[in-house]
């Protein structure tokens, strides 16, 4: 039995509706699966209210339940569709490398400021993390934010996505790759993001 | 540089060790040659982010950090996306503006309505 108005259901959907759904779509892409979990996410806060309980902000228990959702998604889509297909995991950034091994200095990585805590408050920074973040392919993605914004337990992602060990080592290690690639060259580089 | 495979110290090198003079040339060959090359480092970098390195490995790497900041900063930014990465579903409406249609949240009013009530 929900101890839940409707009213209070309406308000969470007018307040954190949005904030769930640019969510969801950055790890889903389709609109249509993001707006469904998105309402999976508000059907199952309205059932387990009375387990919230107020230790922490709504958004937050909210954002909670959605990452359990999207985790339910990749589950079933990882029993549906091979995620070792690894025809797009070509060493792309060979040229970072001299022939020997070590870093081409020129290409190595740039000092990144400010520290986390302020670049958290930037609006920039996000959209230039979640441009970074969309340019990543889908597999890849999947793999590095399940780990990485969901906490999920590498063997856990294994297990979810039926992929052994070593898959998710290269696709970890080739997103965080192409991600800091990303960041540096869209952000830190830039005026914006204060090193340029 | 044929006759010096392994340098990886070029002039002005801003690590803590480069090859400044005679015996920093020294320790960064020796280290350069018995440490993993940085392409490897990345790697194993990565890997260290979900398990922990043995000691061996360990030591091997903070030998590879004198002489090579810019291993050194990879894995400082390794945890720097970790932690944006992280806070990043709490900002996700300032990271877009895609709107969410009113159609939408209309049909999911109704349907939390039914179960509310």
């Amino acid at each position: 039995m929900s101890t839940i108005d409707s009213h209070t259901a309406a308000r969470w959907v007018d307040d954190h509706g949005e904030c769930l759904y640019r969510y969801a779509l950055v790890r889903v892409r389709k609109p249509e699966i993001a707006e469904d979990l998105v309402q999976e996410t508000f059907l199952a806060a309205v059932r387990g209210y009375q387990s919230f309980g107020g230790r922490s902000s709504e958004r937050s228990w909210l954002v909670g339940i959605l990452k359990n959702k999207i985790v339910d998604h990749f589950r079933k889509l990882g029993r549906e569709t091979s995620f070792t297909d690894m025809e797009f995991l070509s060493d792309e950034f060979s040229e970072k490398f001299v022939s020997v091994g070590f870093w081409n200095h020129d290409l190595g990585p740039h000092e990144w400021k400010p520290e986390p805590d302020e670049v958290m408050h930037r609006a920039e920074f996000w959209q230039v993390m979640r441009d970074c973040l969309s340019k990543l392919p889908e597999k890849i993605r999947a793999v590095f934010t399940m780990r990485e914004m969901d906490d999920v337990p590498s063997k856990e992602v294994c297990a979810i996505l039926s992929i052994s060990d070593s898959n998710l080592w290269v696709m970890l290690h080739r997103a965080r790759m192409a991600l800091r690639e990303c960041l540096e060259m869209n952000w830190f580089d830039t005026p914006a993001g204060g090193t340029a | 540089m044929p006759d010096e495979p392994y340098n990886p110290s070029p002039i002005g090198n801003p690590s803590v060790l480069a090859r400044r003079n005679w015996w920093q040339t020294l320790l960064v060959k020796f280290i350069g040659k018995h440490t993993p090359k940085c392409r490897e480092m990345v790697r194993i970098l990565s890997q260290s982010m979900d398990k922990p390195l043995p000691l061996v490995m360990r030591i091997k790497k903070r030998l590879h950090f004198l002489i090579c900041c810019w291993c050194q900063r990879y894995e400082e930014q390794l945890h720097y996306m970790r932690r944006t990465a992280h806070e990043f579903p709490g900002h996700a409406d300032e990271a877009s503006n895609v709107p969410f249609s009113t159609e939408a949240r209309e049909r999911i009013k109704r349907r939390l309505a039914e179960n509310t009530r």
